[in-house]
């Protein structure tokens, strides 16, 4: 094969190759204008709602705003945090843990709660028995006391 | 302006201050002129954003909170150590190096207006939220604002949890906490800014070093249109993961080792150190590469074959011996060594035909055959090679994967593998110079 043949053959190549990647990576119709509109409507609004409004909150956006309302009632000092009666999966754990973060997350807990460590309920209000510290919309927080 | 706007900003103007800082110091590294100009802005936004991630740790070392005097102080080491061994000028050949008259055919302003729509395209999919996928919440962003928050680096990360695996090692996380203590805060949308800038550096980086080479420019400028609209890597999901970063380390490793091979290449052993060190504390693969390159350059690096060696390994060691001294051994969480079976890995393989699809295979016939259009040339074989090998231990690893192999190849595979892509399109492209001389010759021949 001669070098220009070569030459050519690989140009064609390379051009399929790029039409190829093109192919797959030119957005759906509608991808662009949505983005710039939830970009414009979203910039002006505080760090946690943009995640409350974002993919990584879509599986259970009250979830999040549980957790986020949580993290800015937990005292200062908390360094754990147990979670109740949210959804056993990893999806949940992960936001929890992200959200919560530098606290150590952690499903469930002892009776009672650890001192210095804070309980999550999530999904209903505290019971008559139960000594909230602070009742969110979503659930309500109890905190570990010193014995 | 708005707060995202305000954040944007603040995360910016770090990592201008860290590109500046460098590109100061990529004078160690990359000889001056026209010809390694682009080449230089990507080396400088490497050594920036590893300066970023390094006085983390080494202020928490010192016992000092990560700060702007820290960051300073390092910065200023870096100068004063790149003044002292700055890579000498070099005389530039006939044929390049030379500014180029404006190209204005049609082929070439397709090709560019192509790149920067690719580059805008993912700024877009990168910056519309806060950085959301699993792994970033579960691993990389967790352990980042976990560093950024305690003003250290909290003991649990040593062990715990499992599911953000310990045993990966903590540059990214790093980068992303030195960018939260100089901006004062942490913010996951702003800080996403990082990874349109990493597909700006590698593109610029995979352009600059093919046109350096002798690449034709209508060649170099499709390989850098095909790298910067590759979804596959510059995708929302990938934001915020470690695929995006370890593609430009494996980039600037595979240029730099092809660039070692020549003996007239002037500082191309330490770019090839410390884009091992970038690899090693990138991804644990990183180390493998590490170690691939250091065969290749015994392999392939004649008389300097040992001297390349020594390049490629020991930084990428040091790294690693640095995690392990602070978090003991940790066994690979997913992985058993005594699962591998034939038929799982028949399985992983069979996994990963499905996954490629038509076409994914049809883009992988493609660019099998550029690679064997192009120009058997030993320095176009070593990026090359490096991304056969580590595709290689991509798809054996999954036959040893806890969770099965086809859970493996399905969560891991096309992104792990489209990592390779920039690293693969140099090697390729390197196979179209037209100028059989590797680099430019050095006026002092004993700079490494």
């Amino acid at each position: 094969m001669s070098g220009t043949t070569r030459l050519r053959l690989a140009a064609v190549a390379a051009v399929l190759l790029l039409l190829l990647v093109l192919l797959r990576g030119v957005p759906p119709l509608g991808e662009i204008p949505r983005r710039i509109r939830s970009l414009a409507a979203f910039a002006p609004k505080e760090l946690a709602v943009r995640r409350l409004g974002g993919s990584g909150t879509a599986f259970d956006r009250r979830y999040f705003s549980f957790l986020e309302n949580a993290r800015r009632r937990l005292p200062q000092g908390t360094s754990v945090v147990f979670l109740r009666e949210v959804p056993p999966d990893e999806t949940h754990l992960f936001l929890a843990t992200y959200a919560l973060a530098p606290r150590v997350v952690a499903m469930g807990g002892p009776e009672p709660p650890l001192p210095g460590s804070a309980v999550a309920v999530y999904g209903r209000q505290p019971s008559a028995s139960e000594r909230a510290y602070a009742v969110l919309p979503e659930g309500f927080l109890m905190l570990g006391v010193p014995r | 302006m708005t707060a995202f706007l305000f954040a944007l900003a603040r995360v910016a103007g770090v990592l201008l201050a860290a590109f500046a800082a460098g590109w100061a110091i990529a004078r160690a590294l990359l000889p001056r002129g026209a010809a390694f100009r682009l080449e230089r802005a990507g080396w400088a936004f490497a050594v920036g954003i590893s300066l970023l991630a390094a006085f983390v740790p080494l202020s928490a070392w010192v016992g000092a909170r990560p700060g702007w005097m820290q960051f300073i102080v390092l910065a200023g080491v870096g100068l004063v150590v790149s003044y002292t061994f700055r890579v000498s000028s070099v005389e530039l050949g006939e044929d390049f190096g030379q500014p180029e008259p404006r190209d204005r055919r049609p082929a070439t302003l397709v090709l560019g207006v192509l790149i920067f729509l690719g580059i805008a395209l993912y700024a877009l999919r990168a910056l519309t939220e806060p950085m959301w996928s699993n792994d970033f919440v579960a691993i990389w962003g967790l352990k980042g604002k976990a560093i950024a928050l305690s003003g250290g680096i909290p003991g649990w990360m040593r062990e715990s949890p499992g599911f953000a695996h310990p045993e990966y090692p903590l540059g990214l996380p790093f980068l992303y906490a030195g960018i939260a203590f100089l901006t004062g805060g942490w913010d996951d949308h702003a800080m996403a800014l990082l990874f349109p800038l990493l597909q700006v550096a590698t593109v610029g980086v995979a352009l600059g070093w093919l046109r350096r080479r002798g690449v034709p420019p209508a060649a170099a400028l499709l390989a850098a249109a095909i790298l910067a609209n590759f979804e596959p890597l510059y995708s929302a999901f990938l934001t915020g993961l470690a695929e995006v970063p370890l593609a430009f380390g494996a980039l600037l490793f595979g240029t730099a080792l092809a660039d070692a091979l020549d003996p007239a290449e002037t500082g191309a052993l330490r770019r090839l150190a410390l884009a091992a060190a970038i690899l090693a504390a990138t991804k644990n693969e990183g180390l493998f590469l590490a170690a691939v390159a250091c065969a290749i350059g015994l392999a392939l690096g004649g008389r300097r074959r040992w001297r390349i060696a020594a390049a490629a390994l020991p930084t990428a060691l040091l790294v690693h011996l640095l995690h392990r001294l602070w978090r003991g051994r940790l066994p690979l969480r997913d992985f058993d060594l005594g699962l591998f079976s034939l038929e799982r890995l028949r399985e992983s393989l069979a996994t990963a035909a499905a996954v490629l699809g038509p076409s994914g295979g049809i883009g992988l016939a493609l660019a099998l055959a550029l690679g064997l259009l192009g120009a058997r040339r030993r320095d176009a074989l070593a990026p090359v090679a490096l991304a056969v090998c580590a595709a290689a231990a991509y798809l054996l690893l999954p036959a040893f994967a806890v969770r099965g192999p086809e859970w493996m190849v399905h969560t891991t595979l096309a992104r792990i593998g489209a990592a390779l892509a920039p690293l693969a399109a140099a090697g390729i492209g390197l196979g179209f110079a037209r100028r059989a001389p590797l680099g430019a010759a050095p006026v002092h021949p004993a700079n490494p």
